[in-house]
């Protein structure tokens, strides 16, 4: 192996051009041709988590302005920055910096735009206006709907779809060989089918197989098992036997040790209950995702996550002791 | 001379109660008087009133005889103050004895407005003390308190339980020789939450005015005192309510802000309720306050006396099939670990910082979707990919404890037999490159 450096795989099998990207070729053909006319709309690229949006946005701007094309792209990431003003701010400082040769125009790249506010949105909408005789925004997200009529309005848009099972597989083929990984082509099967079309996440999921052993199936489910905070399902089942101080303690350490937000334990709560993992009647199904929905809808409106979720797990064990779970 | 000066502690022995705080504070002395002067030159010893905080350090220097520069609340509040006194006396070499112990009550109720600037000067004069200082607070997770934290070694003092009370106050009787009825004793302890302070002054109060201590006068004269409700009263008065508008007064008349209390009583409800529809009730109640108190804060401050009826009676009447159980109130464990895991937290977001840039993603992204594979790799993944990886992202030595455990180590050591064996290599063919030169120097 020798000295060559490891890094994450996700990060090492990026394509770096628009040529080099498989799947979505519709999308491609089009980017493509923005690159040889050296011009282009406003994008917004939509479509669920790994499908290639922010990849096709780095590999656009890599075959217009080539190698060093980051100096002329500016990203930034809705849920990182800290609201619309230091997004203002960076892009007026940006849109002032010197321009590309021959071509007319920089490039803003927003990704996770569909967490920004409504009211952030207007105010971006102005800035794109306001910039636009020297830059291009493209803004990626998961969830067009969440996108306000005027910005959607003014940007060419791009579907993005889950990548189909044969790309996955001969991309997770491609890498594995690349890096002397044995493999067995029915764990291939199994990572695309955890990873439901998503490509980081099959990468993710290979990497972490190959450094435990040869990807065999037996090998993936043990890091799928393992990767999956389990802790959320133990937190559900704990507070259904009526442990409700157990299931509590868990909900700390789930925030504090992998730092997920409110909203994300709500998620993953969504997804246990949802799934066949945990045995309850389907009645107690749907009671449970109303209050649970309730307390989503608070978190979102800024009440305090600790306090709500605790909230929930109360009333998830007074449920579990009366049914007898 | 009032009781609570005569009884004061005068040796280590007599504060009662308090074994592990002592034995940290015992130790930490020793270790200055034998010339080895501890990493953190202040501790901050903290606890409810009355429990022994200002007596221990006053009887260690009785015994040692050390000498004691002591400095109440109303003394130094000033930067220039502090400057005069601590300051200068942190550098100076006492006369007479082998060392000097500054004592600093009450840092907590250092306002950060009109006190501006006295935590930051002694966080300039603590690490250059010649001096051990002492630090003593009620409240060490104040907010203002928070930089401070980090240049002591924090003491917890426990609250007493009334029994620990009781025993003070009936030992004061015995030597006081007056008749004291336990029931009596009993009610003034419980009425003092934990305050040793505040119950010998109450027993004075009762035995000056009657001469007799029952439990029908010490009944009718002992009150809690309502001044200046402090966190403990409230949340009693907030958990044990017979009527409504106890509860609400309580909460009311507190001069915590609304997330303190809540985030107490968010912590403390499981302490003393315990049927499921009483706790559930208890939190539905509190939760549906910080919707409120939401609503208030944005702008509709009117909506704030909703917040008072709900984190108050609305928790107080939430029990209707428990009991109130007896255990004793905690810190919120929400603001300790805050303090405490400040350092996972910087981990993880230094880790996720330097990932997300490397792909390309946020950091919630990287948090959720790819920390707990990168968890896997690091604990259990074949250690020359580990190694290589760490030091292609030039993970610090914390990272990798937050990443992979206790299998750190491990990965370091590896790590720096890769550096070696390059550097090896490189010298190998130096050196190989240096012969050739000479060979070729030769030939010519």
């Amino acid at each position: 192996m020798g000295f060559e450096a490891e890094l994450l795989w996700a990060e090492k099998y990026r394509p770096r051009s628009l040529k080099e990207m498989i799947d979505q070729q519709d999308i491609i053909n089009r980017l493509t041709r923005f690159a040889e006319e050296k011009n282009m709309p406003h994008l917004l690229f939509a479509g669920p988590p790994g499908t290639g949006k922010t990849t096709a946005a780095h590999a656009l701007a890599h075959d217009l302005y080539g190698d060093a094309y980051m100096q002329f792209m500016l990203e930034l990431n809705a849920s990182d920055e800290r609201g619309i003003d230091t997004i203002r701010e960076k892009v007026k400082e940006f849109a002032r910096s010197k321009t590309p040769p021959e071509i007319q125009f920089k490039i803003v790249l927003l990704d996770e735009a569909d967490n920004m506010t409504s009211d952030a949105q207007q105010a971006l909408r102005r800035l794109m206006e306001l910039y636009s005789g020297s830059t291009r925004f493209i803004l990626a997200a998961n969830y067009p709907s969440k996108i306000i009529d005027p910005i959607q309005s003014r940007c060419a848009f791009f579907r993005f779809t889950t990548i189909r099972r044969e790309d996955i597989i001969n991309r997770l083929k491609f890498i594995a060989e690349n890096e002397n990984v044995e493999y067995d082509e029915e764990a291939l099967d199994i990572i695309y089918e955890v990873s439901e079309g998503d490509m980081r996440k099959a990468i993710n999921i290979l990497q972490a197989s190959a450094y435990l052993g040869k990807v065999s199936a037996e090998v993936v489910f043990r890091v799928v098992g393992m990767a999956r905070p389990k802790d959320v399902k133990d937190m559900i089942e704990a507070s259904l036997k009526g442990n409700f101080i157990e299931a509590r303690e868990i909900l700390r350490k789930v925030m504090i040790e992998y730092g997920l937000s409110g909203e994300d334990v709500v998620k993953q709560i969504h997804r246990e209950l949802m799934g066949s993992n945990i045995k309850i009647s389907d009645e107690i199904r749907v009671l449970i995702a109303d209050y649970l929905g309730e307390i989503h809808y608070r978190i979102s409106q800024g009440s305090d996550e600790d306090i709500q979720l605790s909230a929930f797990l109360a009333w998830l064990s007074m449920i579990g002791r009366k049914v007898g779970v | 001379m009032p009781w609570v000066i005569k009884y004061r502690p005068k040796k280590v022995d007599d504060v009662v109660n308090q074994e592990e705080a002592k034995s940290t504070v015992l130790t930490w002395i020793h270790s200055w008087l034998e010339g080895k002067r501890p990493t953190k030159k202040a501790l901050l010893l903290y606890g409810p009133p009355g429990v022994g905080k200002t007596s221990l350090v006053e009887s260690i220097a009785a015994e040692y005889g050390l000498e004691l520069l002591e400095l109440n609340a109303s003394d130094y509040r000033r930067t220039q103050d502090i400057r005069k006194t601590v300051a200068v006396a942190s550098q100076k070499k006492p006369l007479f004895k082998k060392m000097m112990i500054i004592l600093m009550d009450e840092v907590d109720g250092l306002s950060p407005r009109s006190d501006a600037g006295g935590i930051e000067e002694l966080m300039k004069i603590i690490p250059n003390s010649i001096n051990p200082i002492i630090l003593t607070a009620n409240d060490p997770w104040k907010d203002s308190l928070r930089p401070l934290r980090e240049y002591v070694t924090m003491v917890q003092f426990k609250q007493l339980t009334t029994n620990q009370i009781i025993a003070v106050l009936q030992n004061i009787c015995n030597k006081e020789k007056i008749q004291c009825d336990r029931e009596a004793l009993k009610f003034i302890a419980e009425k003092s939450l934990g305050d040793v302070r505040g119950a010998i002054n109450d027993l004075e109060a009762v035995a000056e005015g009657y001469g007799r201590v029952t439990f029908n006068i010490v009944s009718l004269v002992v009150k809690p005192r309502e001044k200046n409700i402090d966190l403990w009263r409230t949340l009693n008065s907030v958990f044990y309510a017979r009527e409504f508008w106890q509860a609400r007064k309580a909460v009311n008349t507190s001069e915590e802000d609304y997330e303190t209390l809540m985030a107490w009583i968010n912590d403390n409800i499981p302490a003393k309720y315990e049927d499921p529809e009483d706790v559930f009730r208890a939190w539905d109640s509190l939760a549906r306050a910080s919707i409120f108190l939401k609503r208030a804060k944005s702008g509709n401050w009117f909506l704030l006396p909703y917040v008072f009826d709900l984190i108050g009676p609305g928790v107080s009447f939430a029990r209707k099939n428990g009991q109130v159980l007896r255990n004793r109130f905690s810190y919120p464990a929400k603001i300790k670990e805050m303090a405490q895991l400040k350092s996972v937290r910087e981990n993880r977001e230094g880790v996720a910082r330097t990932i997300a840039k490397r792909i390309h993603a946020s950091k919630r992204i990287v948090k959720s979707e790819v920390l707990p594979y990168l968890f896997l790799m690091m604990k259990y993944g074949d250690i020359n990919r580990v190694s290589k990886l760490s030091s292609y992202y030039s993970f610090t030595e914390d990272q990798l404890r937050y990443l992979a455990g206790s299998r750190v180590k491990e990965i370091i050591s590896s790590m720096n037999r890769e550096v070696s064996s390059v550097k090896e290599t490189k010298s190998a063919e130096s050196s190989k490159y240096a012969a050739k030169k000479k060979r070729r120097s030769r030939s010519k």
